[in-house]
């Protein structure tokens, strides 16, 4: 009876401290020795404009405060990005910009591996715009070279500044 | 109640001719898995006896540890601020005297709650409890999960630590592969600019807002049954609680490093409970997990389809006959699963009359052993049907006065006799006459057996908390023993009935209860030729001697 109740306690205990075992296990989901380099930003985008011209027929059919005898869509240009990381290219990669219309901004955001210390990189942003790129004033090429320096551990952020210039944000770039 | 009475046949609808569920074999590895439950079900009723054993809890252990989760929650949410979240924890840490523990008490607490309804999901499976009417228990089950799940995933990122960091990091980068945000969720963490305190207004919000869907789908996961039990046996509650309240304060969780999005995740405690995922998740593209994740959520839901027997060999509901309800309502208040209810005649006769709900009907013939005219039942396991197996099984041979004979139900030690696994070994020899469960017997059939001449008649029950009709075994209790409806006569020799508790791998169990209820037949029998001792006779005396 004394085994038995010892037992039962043993196994209590036994269960209440895998849980709590499993609760607490100690874990390393770091990149070890390796850093990352970020890519965030937001791009205000390359307006498209595809138009056309209505037909008489067209214009009969529509209520008469919409007969505009042009007919528009708007979207923004996709931009490719490519990257070299230490001169080898780790993207290529075609960024379409956000919403079900394609006429949100443009968005990178990704993290890529590196080695920690210096690291040449290489960026370069740029809108795939065609006919009917209406770029006014927004810049259709962002690009970065240079060499980050970055710690085992840490992130070096890839961003655009006030100016609408990639920057990198953390120490040690030269 | 929605069914009506012109939805059933008036004809009572042919018995099967196929073994009823519970015989037909099941898949190999689900077998397996059957006899690995029962051995551990085994183990933990010699250690902790069946009244607390806590595999036959695991459903109201989770409840349990919601109550928990709410109560130390609430305390947690005194003095957590969504301005300094990873700050405010760290000085819920500094109150040694109460906050580390209650902390560590809602996080083990949590842990617990998924354990345990694994467990629960696990036994529901394995035992075949997840088709038909149980159905809508399933998917509410798997829907409770989920939402803990989510919900311990947001408690976490509350914390805001390395493991927090990580988990939002990870779930930002899941949900941003759904084409339904016009910014990436993922740029909240960049590091570019402090995560904002909305964000974590959001996350505390659903926090508190997550156990109340629990609760809702908490109640539509019981809705089907009649008197659940929600709650764990008192000593078996406030032992889990005690013990996890130890471990909180003599191991309590650490608080990891502060979140810092600039830096990778520093090595830290995670929970595997929580964080399972996580390993293989960040080796893959979203999408994969999506897809994965998705595939996996829809083989669970598609569990009751997938176990539903064909039609052929689905055991059919139960079904009143009109002509023998006396619409006492006993059928109506036992039924386990609120699948009867009682309606007006139309058959020119006064009164109610049962009215089975197929739908909610899971055939497990609790009605049939409630009714005492054996109007109602699972067509061929009615009290007329088991009367008529009796009369078969004492066709065969007719028990004698120092034999025992053992009504067995399928599902528990008997069960695993009549697969062969234990032989006779366990019955020590002695008849079995199984029955689908223990709750659908009828006490004439023990009548019948006792008045055939058997020495003794051993119910050999599966422990009652884990009955696969639910409240089977009580029900038969407390005809047996306390007068309920449809009880045992009173003409029955009830000395000669025993009952026994032994699950699927107790077959020692069941042994020595043969044993126990076969040493005392003799003993009655010994008991009967003294009385029947007749001293004139047998002792030669002369009567006429001076």
């Amino acid at each position: 009876m004394i085994a038995r109740r010892a037992a039962a306690v043993f196994v209590a205990v036994a269960a209440t401290a895998a849980v709590a075992w499993l609760s607490r296990l100690p874990s390393d989901f770091g990149g070890g020795a390796g850093a990352t380099i970020r890519l965030s930003w937001r791009a205000a985008g390359v307006p498209v404009e595809d138009c056309r011209t209505r037909t008489e027929e067209e214009l009969a059919a529509l209520p008469v405060h919409m007969r505009s005898p042009q007919e528009c869509t708007r979207a923004l240009a996709p931009f490719e990005l490519a990257v070299a990381l230490g001169g080898q290219p780790v993207v290529r990669d075609t960024v379409f910009p956000k919403g079900a219309r394609g006429d949100r901004p443009v968005y990178v955001f990704r993290d890529l591996p590196a080695a920690a210390g210096r690291v040449p990189l290489s960026i370069t942003f740029e809108a795939l715009a065609g006919e009917g790129a209406q770029p006014g004033d927004a810049p259709t090429r962002y690009a970065w070279d240079g060499v980050v320096e970055v710690a085992a551990g840490h992130v070096a952020l890839v961003t655009l500044d006030g100016e609408g210039k990639l920057v990198v944000r953390t120490p040690g770039v030269r | 109640m929605m069914y009506s009475r012109d939805a059933q046949d008036r004809t009572p609808p042919a018995p099967r001719a196929e073994t009823p569920p519970a015989t037909r074999r099941p898949p190999a590895a689900r077998s397996l898995g059957l006899r690995a439950l029962a051995r551990l079900d085994a183990a933990f009723n010699a250690l902790y006896g069946w009244r607390f054993n806590p595999l036959y809890h695991s459903g109201a252990l989770v409840v349990a540890c919601f109550v928990v989760l709410l109560a130390t929650g609430l305390y947690l949410l005194l003095f957590y601020r969504i301005g300094a979240p990873h700050a405010s924890v760290a000085a819920i840490e500094a109150q040694w005297w109460g906050g580390r523990w209650i902390r560590g008490l809602h996080r083990y607490a949590s842990d617990l709650a998924i354990v345990a309804a694994v467990v629960h999901g696990a036994r529901m499976f394995l035992q075949r409890r997840t088709w038909g009417p149980r159905a809508l228990a399933w998917v509410s089950g798997v829907l409770l999960l989920g939402v803990f799940l989510v919900c311990g995933w947001t408690g976490y990122v509350m914390v805001w630590d390395a493991h927090g960091h990580l988990l939002a990091v990870e779930g930002a980068r899941i949900l941003d592969a759904l084409p339904v945000f016009s910014e990436p969720l993922g740029r909240a963490f960049t590091g570019e600019e402090p995560v904002p305190a909305a964000f974590f207004f959001m996350n505390l919000f659903a926090h508190i807002a997550l156990p109340v869907g629990v609760a809702l789908v908490l109640w539509v996961h019981v809705s089907r049954l009649a008197r659940p039990q929600l709650l764990p046996p008192r000593p078996l509650l406030w032992g889990t609680v005690g013990l996890f309240a130890v471990a909180a304060v003599a191991w309590p969780p650490a608080l990891g490093p502060e979140a810092d999005l600039l830096r990778l995740p520093a090595p830290a405690e995670a929970d595997w409970v929580y964080g399972f995922w996580l390993p293989a998740a960040r080796a893959v593209p979203a999408g994969w997990v999506w897809a994965a994740g998705g595939a996996a959520v829809a083989a669970v839901l598609f569990v009751p389809a997938l176990t539903k027997p064909r039609k052929a060999k689905a055991p059919p509901p139960s079904w009143v006959n009109p002509r023998h309800c006396t619409g006492c309502e006993q059928c109506f208040e036992d039924c386990p699963y609120e699948a009867i209810s009682m309606v007006e005649r139309d058959d020119g006769r006064e009164g109610l009359v049962g009215l089975v709900d197929p739908a909610r009907c899971v055939s497990c013939g609790v009605c049939a052993g409630s009714c005492a005219p054996m109007g109602v039942g699972p067509p061929g396991r009615t009290g007329r049907d088991q009367l008529a197996g009796v009369k078969a099984f004492l066709a065969e041979a007719a028990p004698g006065p120092r034999e025992v004979v053992v009504v067995g139900c399928l599902h528990g030690a008997t069960g695993a006799v009549a697969a062969g696994s234990n032989g006779s070994r366990a019955t020590a020899g002695a008849r079995v006459l199984r029955v689908g469960c223990v709750g659908n017997l009828h006490t004439s059939v023990l009548e019948y057996l006792v008045r055939a001449g058997a020495g003794g008649v051993l119910v050999a029950a599966c422990p009652p908390r884990d009955c696969r009709s639910r409240e089977g075994v009580k029900w038969f209790h407390e005809r047996l023993d306390n007068g309920r409806e449809a009880e045992l006569q009173e003409r029955v020799d009830r000395s000669r009935i025993e009952v026994v508790y032994a699950a699927a791998g107790e077959g020692r169990v069941l042994r020595r209860g043969v044993e126990r209820c076969r040493s005392r037949a003799l003993a009655m029998e010994e008991a009967a030729a003294e009385r029947d001792f007749d001293v004139g006779a047998d002792c030669d005396l002369d009567e006429t001697a001076p």
